[in-house]
């Protein structure tokens, strides 16, 4: 399987960072949506792990009025209308804000969406191998994972999203053992 | 609760999503700078970029135009590394200085102008369009093509491709139009 967001280099118009940054984004919006109608039946608040613009945190909220959304980045840098209501969102390094959230997620979240990949793809890595053990404590069976970048946990099983787009990869896992 | 009280600008797409509407932004850009590149096929002289930011739609025209010379409008470039255009290709500036100095520099030469400017602030955007409006009939031939991410009245629409959302970006010929009022 091709390397998630890496393409043979081509000087054609369709692989140019607009064609593939529109890619990304329409990888996501197929992937989210179809988590959010996977885990309707399922209780539990929702982890977005990256904030960044607010993009796919204001889908998620339109996909899912009724959820609590638990919003996790280093930085706040989202447009005013897509900034989460404070109480919600925890300013810092993940594995650190994590312990922080995890009264707030009770029985755990049922579903995770981590955009969280770089230009660095060593760095991301590293990066993923700490962060997935801690986010995986904060998801309840049958938990939905979705990210950018691959991550290896024993309990959860790599699920192929229907209608992915083939020039682009996102991956996603559920969480299956208690 | 949210203690955000600051001034929350109207969006072109209220019911949508930011996800959404950055699709419809960027597939919109896209593809007018596509038909606009059959458009200008046989229409000789340089493109103008707009607007730098990130360097994703000139990374996309000089795709398009491997043979054309991209000269690039910005204040200050902030773009990925591998999307900084040449010194000597680059205006650098406030564009209400670098278009007249441009404008004097290739008089109705231009084949294509791409103008990515403006952002949440609809006032804003409506004086950039005025602006872009302005230069476009100064900067390009007549058989040139404008594309905007602004709506520019003045200037007379070119037909966009289908897959373009309307009122996500925009397509013109360098001709003011004649007011009906």
């Amino acid at each position: 399987m091709a390397e998630a967001g890496k393409e043979p280099f081509q000087r054609t118009p369709d692989s140019s960072r607009l064609a593939r940054m529109i890619r990304r984004l329409e990888t996501q919006r197929i992937a989210l949506e179809w988590a959010a109608a996977e885990i309707s039946g399922l209780p539990g608040p929702v982890i977005e792990l990256g904030l960044g613009k607010g993009r796919t945190y204001d889908h998620l909220r339109l996909l899912m009025p009724e959820r609590e959304i638990l919003v996790f980045d280093k930085l706040l840098h989202a447009p005013k209308d897509c900034i989460p209501p404070e109480a919600d969102f925890f300013l810092g390094d993940f594995l650190e804000t994590a312990g922080q959230a995890r009264e707030r997620i009770g029985e755990g979240a049922v579903l995770a969406h981590a955009d969280i990949g770089s230009d660095d793809r060593e760095k991301d890595a590293r990066r993923v191998a700490a962060m997935a053990p801690v986010l995986d404590r904060l998801l309840r069976p049958g938990a939905l994972v979705l990210s950018d970048r691959e991550m290896h946990v024993a309990r959860w099983q790599r699920v192929d999203v229907p209608n992915m787009p083939s020039n682009w990869v996102y991956y996603a896992w559920r969480v299956v053992g208690a | 609760m949210s203690t955000v009280s600051h001034r929350v600008f109207r969006r072109r797409h209220p019911d949508i999503s930011r996800l959404d509407e950055n699709i419809l932004r960027m597939v919109g850009c896209r593809d007018c700078l596509n038909r606009a590149a059959e458009l200008v096929r046989d229409v000789p002289g340089p493109v103008f970029e707009l607007g730098l930011g990130n360097g994703r739609s000139y990374d996309h025209l000089r795709r398009l135009f491997p043979d054309r010379e991209i000269y690039v409008f910005e204040r200050k470039v902030a773009a990925h590394p591998d999307c900084v255009p040449e010194a000597d290709r680059l205006f650098l500036g406030d564009i209400h200085e670098t278009l007249p100095a441009a404008a004097r520099r290739f008089p109705r030469q231009g084949a294509l102008l791409h103008a990515d400017v403006g952002g949440a602030d609809p006032d804003v955007n409506d004086r950039l369009a005025a602006l872009v409006a302005r230069y476009v009939p100064e900067l390009l031939r007549p058989e040139g093509i404008a594309v905007t991410s602004v709506a520019c009245p003045e200037l007379e629409p070119a037909e966009r491709p289908d897959t373009v959302d309307p009122k996500s970006y925009f397509m013109y010929r360098p001709r003011r139009q004649v007011s009906d009022g």
